[in-house]
């Protein structure tokens, strides 16, 4: 599925990755292949991004919104 | 007859002037390149904001919301956004000249006050009655086009927001030069709170989305957050159209200048010729008298 985490400032990361752990307002969790469309709401905390290659990037944020349809991720991010 | 050092002088003088304004231009150019890439790296970002929040407002009555509710207005919130330096032209003269007709006419009989963005909006407040409110950010207002970044922009919005929620204000408004190309500006009046819902389009699937935790949750998330990107949005606009306004405004100083020099090279040439002529004059008269 293809990621994107955007700022105000920049895109931060766009690519294609395995599995996202986002850091939600009621709680942490993880979003693979194929999740049914979701917009959900971020706390302050880490995302942590795993790829294909089993390569994990982690990125801090200060809140913000994530949207998830057909495939697609988009992490709107204060950071 | 001209002065041949006063003219020389002169000259001079032109032409150091034009080498200023023709280095401002230039460096204006690369600045407003750099300001136009930041509008530009906004712009995913905003128009996903504005995506998701129309979505979700589509379904959702939120006119009632902290930062949507209308009052009766009485206390006005003016936010002003100039440049801290001079030299653009009608830059900042355009804005000042709207910012205070709002304030004579359309708020006429309410409470103005004014937030000052810029270091030109705050010397000319200064010196009116109306009250100025955020001096004391713990980040200078002025400084904010130092260091044009979200995270600096952010506290401002959340400070318009406070004083909005608090009742001090009922209505806050945002005047600033809207970024169209290079040479063209256009001064915006832009209400900013009460939050306008924004117009309900037709055809949009709703509700194939999990909400998380909610709706009203996400909405009242949403909101600070696109106010911030909206003063944000209107800062670097303000920005961008700042060094748009001075390379233009420099870039006639300099064709100026240099129609200036030209004029000035004539004068000083044609009192050179008549200053030769007459030392001819003269040697050939006293010539003249010798042999005479």
């Amino acid at each position: 599925m293809h990621l994107e985490i955007i700022t105000p400032d920049k895109k931060v990361f766009s690519g294609d990755v395995d599995a996202i752990k986002l850091p939600g307002a009621e709680g942490s969790f993880g979003i693979l292949n194929n999740h049914a469309p979701i917009i959900a709401s971020l706390k302050k905390g880490t995302i942590k991004v795993t790829d294909a290659k089993k390569n994990i990037e982690t990125f801090e944020i200060n809140g913000g919104v994530v949207e998830v349809q057909n495939n697609k991720v988009i992490v709107l991010a204060e950071a | 007859m001209a002065n041949l050092k006063e003219v020389r002088n002169r000259i001079v003088s032109v032409s150091s002037t034009q080498q200023i304004t023709s280095a401002m231009k230039m460096v204006s150019a690369a600045k407003l390149r750099r300001a136009q890439d930041a509008i530009t790296q906004m712009r995913p970002y905003a128009s996903k904001l504005k995506d998701i929040l129309e979505n979700l407002s589509a379904s959702l009555d939120s006119s009632d919301g902290q930062y949507s509710k209308q009052r009766p207005v009485k206390n006005v919130l003016l936010v002003v956004i100039t440049s801290n330096r001079g030299l653009c032209g009608g830059f900042n003269a355009n804005v000042l000249k709207a910012a205070s007709k709002l304030a004579r006419e359309d708020y006429k009989g309410n409470n103005v006050s004014v937030l000052c963005i810029g270091k030109k909006a705050s010397d000319y407040f200064k010196k009116t009655e109306y009250g100025i409110i955020g001096s004391d950010m713990p980040r200078g207002l002025n400084e904010l086009f130092d260091e044009l970044t979200f995270l600096n922009v952010a506290p401002v919005a959340e400070k318009i927001m406070q004083v909005f929620v608090d009742l001090q204000f009922d209505k806050v408004e945002l005047i600033y030069n809207q970024f169209k190309n290079a040479a063209v500006q256009i001064t915006t009046t832009e209400q900013y709170l009460p939050v306008q819902a924004p117009p309900v389009t037709e055809n949009k699937k709703v509700g194939e989305y999990i909400f998380e935790p909610s709706k009203e949750f996400i909405v009242a998330d949403l909101i600070p957050r696109s106010l911030k990107t909206q003063l944000f949005k209107a800062l670097l606009d303000s920005h961008a159209a700042e060094h748009g306004a001075r390379m233009t405004s420099m870039h006639k100083a300099t064709d100026n200048a240099g129609a200036l020099i030209k004029e000035l090279k004539l004068t000083y040439n044609k009192a050179r010729q008549a200053a030769i002529t007459n030392e001819i004059l003269e040697i050939v008269g006293g010539a003249e008298a010798l042999a005479g």
